[in-house]
């Protein structure tokens, strides 16, 4: 790679040094390695086919500094975010940093890790996999994480071992006096036939600018289940840009959901990795946006070997001037047969001003499998909307009641019932525009 | 399984039959390419000088481009300096009727069952030969201008219709559009030209059939057709060209225009030669073809059956201009050995309450990789609009790729757009049913990949049907048309 | 007519064996009922007497007229008059019955020096055969299965055993999925088309079938063996104390491993 002119790298938006290290040598190794990568890597530009919809001006016209420098306001009672199942089992971190006080792991089984990576370098699993699982070609916001994070959440589950309650790993973003980035962490290894469920959360306290740049990395061994949920919560002013990755051996099972809320400008970049036969993930998404805001999916399912089940629900509802872009491929290996892989991206675009694109994409090398994807845009549909009139709603209650129920789907997934309820309130909320 | 690969790879990886060289006489050209040669190119045509001007801007346009990369093939570049980009027959000065051609380019055309005496052709189809950088004959010229309709080379247009040609020529594919079109802009030698005066359907269908022979020459035809209110045309083109080892590069540029209530319908049958089992020769084939609705009420079809060519980059694409104006993209890809196509359509939506429906099937068998690359697109002022697409992949042994690539926007709440793809394999079950009700095990799999194409060929202008079910070595009559 | 002798037989490139030396003797004339729970090998036993390439006979012989088929294609046996009616007809897009019929009809013919049938007599024999499963003729010109349902499929299948006239014919679960309705036109159509010189084999999980289509022959077949055959008796036993009294009966009676 070639030394690239420093006002084109990630650098060129960040105020202040990223030099400092942590004190863990395992995390430490990693922030080199990330500098490395960033001192030498383009921002990105609509010319790279990967964001030749996404405009990140939100990125490239700030500044962002540290935390430490930016003037962070205190915040209040954050209990209200606290999850009723997982009042024991629960990471928070306050603008990356893990805080201890606000955290709770009574209710976490004894021979299961959980809590921060900066306090776990020595720990096997994670000099072995901390760093080694995300790999995105290209990228500037990955590497800034390894660059710059600290703290991180660690969890580590045994071979056999059940772990109950939801582990909630909630991140919060406070007001400050300047815009500043964040870059929470996450390494999850679960051994043989382990099985847990993991609720992460991003939640703004504010209304201010903020850039959120998480990466979580999943290492599944064999047979291990694991539900993974992502509420995206962030500031209407944030950026939040996401990196999570899953590797799957054989017979792990793997369901991720990923709810955008807030945010105004929101790229995820999912990503499950079959690696050994017979596995089965779901990469499911839920966006509800208005306003300017701007919400990105590329993901990629990729089928590495052969016997594997994949199921993609992307829904989006685009409301005022928001912009949805969907760009999902679905990848199988040569030698990879007997894939079934399904992926569908259904839009409802809900005003004039609004903007959707979408891309699915399917690359197969392989002859026995069965592939397919969908991606619709359309409106609510008139006769729908008149049979609910017919039975005495108005036509803004008729257009609200549809567009809950397009999403309810993705809601009933979350297996966690205050977070569907959480997620339900944040539904009628987005569609009930009167009470805006 | 494998058995039911190989009875399938040799029914359509089959011979290539048109893979023979025709011994003409050429006139002298110098080889590559700058601005003498474009002048000199010109001057051999006797063009006027706004066509020299045209070729030179473009000329200066492909100069400062580069070549794209984006498309999902690898290939050798072209050398472009070492290409002729001129060949022609030597001909008899004045060409009056069909014995003054070539004795041997008419064997040729015979050879393909292409006959060149009027009364030797199918019954309502008129025919414009292109050999190399030339056009050797058109057929029912006269015919035609009965009814108004124009149907000539491209050459001849230049000088009998230049009001015509200044007008619309790089009207819908700009000489800058992109580096083959530019390159296409500077040194195109010929190609077809049909005007459909208004509210007049053609009388018969017109067929232009491109025959590349000299193996360094490179062919750049051009095609415009330009159908003025309420008038219809359905025109085809085929495509063959000699077995060489080395590429050979055909960039074309077509450009449709339809004016309002005019209806234009675009049948392909590309059967170029598609190099050997290791890759080796093959041409490239990197076309762009657009059309333009441009008035109300319009209608653009492009059907294409693709066999041929060892990389294709070809997107026929509509532009929706006009309101309740109508784009479709039917297309049958088939690749076999190391063919790579990358292939598919773009439809821009603007005006309000256009349609657009694209039904496209790759077949990909041998190693080769064949890609659907579309796009569409619903502007903000599109209200009303609809799109329908529809993008199935067959697969039929181990070592080939079928890949998919849809772009899709939309940019207004009245608008709907549903695209749906499969890609699967060649179904063991299905043979097995055909085969336990008697049909042998290559007739099975005829049958069914005559199904999976069926939606797209029944498009094509019944006179052709037989040469598209030719090509895919139909053993079945009834099961498709 | 058909005589199997000691079939095993495995899933294509698989130990597994699924059919462990099925015997059954089949005479022109007769209607034979499979009976059996699921995964018993009993729709196996179908399809590698027709020939599916996903399974391999790995011992013992299906002799068909006194000549061994094993080792013959579908398409070969279909020639010599077996006829399998599936249990989950497949779909094939773009191809119509007609066109199908017509194909199979006439390489049927082909293959034992048969007169072939042009299209327009073609036309008026399928016309004929209509009938027999009361279609009506739109049916001839939609594509083969193609988003028919359930029971609309397994009309088409007795359709065009109709059509082929085949000598023996095995019925895999045709019964299944169709309502009271429809059980009593395909029964009807099968007792039809059954006759002295052909016969006829059902493959079926329960007995409702055999109130319509009377056979003469019924075998319970377990674990990859016919292990018990009798008359229709045997079915009224089954339909009342269900396989697994059977089973415990005859291994009391030491009639089973």
């Amino acid at each position: 790679m070639s030394e690239v002119a420093v006002r084109d790298t990630m650098l060129s938006y960040i105020s202040g040094s990223i030099e400092s290290e942590s004190q863990t040598v395992a995390i430490r190794a990693i922030n080199e390695r990330g500098r490395d990568v960033l001192h030498n890597t383009s921002f990105p530009t609509r010319k790279h086919e990967e964001w030749r919809f996404t405009d990140l001006s939100l990125i490239s016209k700030n500044t962002f500094t540290s935390v430490e420098e930016a003037d962070v306001k205190d915040f209040g009672d954050i209990s209200s975010y606290y999850l009723p199942e997982a009042l024991e089992s629960r990471l928070v971190f306050v603008n990356g940093q893990f805080n201890a006080e606000l955290s709770s792991l009574e209710g976490i089984p004894g021979n299961v890790t959980v809590g921060n990576l900066s306090e776990y370098g020595d720990h096997n699993a994670v000099k072995e996999y901390l760093g080694t699982i995300t790999n995105y070609d290209d990228d500037v916001f990955a590497p800034f994480n390894d660059a710059t994070f600290m703290d991180g959440t660690f969890i580590y589950v045994p071979e056999e071992t059940v772990v109950e309650a939801p582990i909630h790993v909630l991140n919060i973003f406070t007001d400050a006096e300047k815009a500043f980035y964040a870059t929470p962490r996450l390494l999850f290894v679960g051994e043989m036939f382990s099985k847990s469920t993991i609720i992460e959360e991003h939640i703004g306290l504010s209304n201010n600018l903020y850039l959120n740049v998480p990466v979580t990395e999943f290492k599944l061994f064999t047979g291990a289940h694991v539900h993974h949920a992502r509420i995206q919560r962030d500031s209407k002013q944030a950026a939040h840009i996401s990196r999570p990755i899953a590797i799957l051996d054989k017979n792990a099972e793997y369901h991720s959901y990923t709810i955008c809320l807030g945010a105004k400008l929101f790229r995820n970049d999912p990503r499950v990795i079959q690696n050994a036969e017979e596995v089965d993930f779901t990469v499911d998404g839920l966006v509800l946006i208005d306003g300017e805001q701007i919400a990105d999916t590329h993901s990629i399912m990729d089928h590495r070997f052969a016997h594997g089940n994949s199921h993609q629900l992307h829904k989006v509802v685009v409301n005022d001037k928001a912009h949805s872009i969907f760009n999902g491929k679905i990848f199988v290996a040569k030698d990879a047969q007997k894939i079934d892989s399904f992926q569908e991206n259904r839009n409802l675009l809900i005003s004039d001003d609004g903007k959707v694109n979408t891309k699915p994409q399917l690359e197969i090398f392989a002859d026995d499998v069965r592939c397919s994807h969908g991606a619709t845009i359309g409106q609510l549909q008139d006769e729908e909307v008149f049979y609910l009139q017919s039975r005495g709603l108005t036509e803004q209650k008729s257009r609200e009641l549809l567009v809950y129920a397009f999403a309810l789907e993705s809601v009933e997934s979350m297996e966690v019932e205050s977070v569907e309820k959480m997620l339900l309130d944040e539904v009628i909320k987005y569609t009930n525009r009167d009470d805006k | 399984m494998s058995e039911e690969v190989k009875a399938l790879e040799s029914m359509i990886g089959e011979e290539y039959k048109y893979g023979f060289t025709t011994d003409v006489e050429y006139e002298d050209f110098p080889i590559g390419i700058n601005e003498d040669i474009i002048r000199e190119l010109s001057s051999r045509k006797n063009e006027p000088e706004w066509m020299l001007e045209f070729r030179l801007k473009s000329y200066h346009a492909w100069k400062e481009m580069e070549e794209p990369t984006w498309f999902n093939a690898t290939y050798k570049k072209p050398d472009y300096e070492n290409m002729l980009y001129y060949s022609a027959p030597k001909k008899k000065p004045q060409l009056d009727s069909m014995d003054d051609v070539d004795p041997n380019i008419r064997e040729t055309y015979e050879k393909l069952g292409i006959p060149l005496e009027e009364q030797k052709m199918l019954a309502g189809v008129a025919v414009d030969a292109v050999f190399d950088s030339v056009s050797v004959f058109t057929s029912f010229k006269e015919k035609l201008a009965e009814a108004g309709v124009i149907f000539c080379s491209i050459s001849e247009a230049v000088q009998d219709y230049p009001e015509l040609i200044k007008k619309y020529m790089g009207s819908v594919v700009p000489a800058r559009d992109n580096y083959f079109a530019a390159l296409n802009s500077a040194v195109f030698s010929d190609g077809s030209f049909c005007y459909i005066p208004k509210n007049t359907k053609c009388p018969m269908e017109l067929s232009t059939y491109f025959r590349i022979n000299n193996m360094n020459s490179g062919q750049f035809e051009r095609t415009l057709i330009i159908a003025e209110e309420g008038s219809q045309v359905s025109y085809l083109e085929g495509c063959t060209a000699p077995m060489y080892d080395e590429n050979q590069l055909h960039a074309a540029v077509v450009e449709l225009i339809a004016e309002k209530d005019a209806d234009i319908k675009y049948s392909t049958i590309q059967n170029w030669y598609s190099g050997d089992e290791e890759g080796k020769g093959g041409i490239y084939n990197f076309v762009t073809k657009r059309g333009i609705c441009k008035g109300e009420n319009s209608k653009i079809s492009w059907t294409q059956l693709e066999t041929g060519s060892a990389v294709t980059l070809k997107y026929p694409s509509v532009i929706l201009k006009g309101d309740n104006s109508i784009g479709e993209f039917y297309s049958v890809a088939v690749t076999t050995k190391k063919q790579q196509a990358d292939t598919g359509t773009k439809m821009i939506h603007l005006g309000k309450n256009t349609r657009s429906t694209i039904i496209s099937k790759g077949i990909s068998a041998g190693r080769s990789q064949n890609s659907y690359r579309g796009e569409v697109k619903i502007g903000k002022k599109a209200t009303g609009s609809k799109n329908y697409s529809v993008c199935d992949s067959m697969l039929i042994g181990q070592e080939c790729g079928a890949h998919t690539f849809p772009y899709i926007s939309s940019e207004n709440a009245s608008s709907s757009v549903e695209h749906e793809a499969t890609t699967s394999r060649v179904g063991e079950e299905q043979i097995f049913y055909l085969m336990q009700r008697g049909i042998s095990e290559q007739d099975a799999i005829s049958m069914i990949i005559n199904g999976f194409v069926k939606e797209v060929l029944k498009e094509l202008p019944l006179e052709f049907a037989v040469e598209a079910n030719k090509l895919l070595d139909v053993k079945l009559e009834g099961s498709v048309g | 007519m058909l005589e199997i002798k000691n079939l095993h037989a495995v899933v294509e490139g698989e130990d597994i064996e699924i059919l462990k030396g099925v015997n059954l003797k089949v005479n022109a004339g007769e209607i034979h009922a499979i009976m059996g729970p699921n995964g018993s090998g009993k729709s196996t036993l179908a399809k590698v007497v027709s020939g599916h390439p996903e399974y391999e006979a790995t011992e013992g012989q299906i002799l068909f007229n006194g000549e061994d088929i094993i080792e013959l294609d579908a398409d070969e046996r279909a020639h010599m008059g077996l006829f399998l009616a599936f249990q989950y007809p497949v779909e094939v897009p773009g191809i119509t019955n007609k066109t199908l019929l017509r194909e199979a009809y006439n390489t049927i013919a082909r293959a034992n020096e048969r007169e072939e049938l042009d299209p327009i007599e073609f036309e008026d024999y399928i016309e004929s055969k209509l009938e027999v499963i009361d279609m009506k003729d739109e049916f001839l010109e939609r594509s083969i299965n193609t988003g028919f349902s359930g029971g609309e499929k397994k009309k088409n299948e007795i359709f065009q055993m109709a059509v082929l006239n085949p000598v023996l014919s095995f019925l895999d679960e045709t019964d299944s999925g169709l309502d009271i309705d429809a059980l009593k036109i395909v029964s009807d159509g099968v007792n039809k088309i059954s006759n002295s010189e052909n016969a006829i084999v059902l493959i079926t999980h329960y007995q409702r079938l055999l109130n319509y289509i009377k056979p003469d022959h019924v075998h319970v077949m377990m674990d990859g063996k016919i292990i018990k055959s009798g008359g229709i008796e045997l079915a009224e036993e089954l339909e009342a104390n269900g396989y697994d009294q059977m089973q415990k009966e005859l291994v009391l009676n030491g009639e089973a491993q």
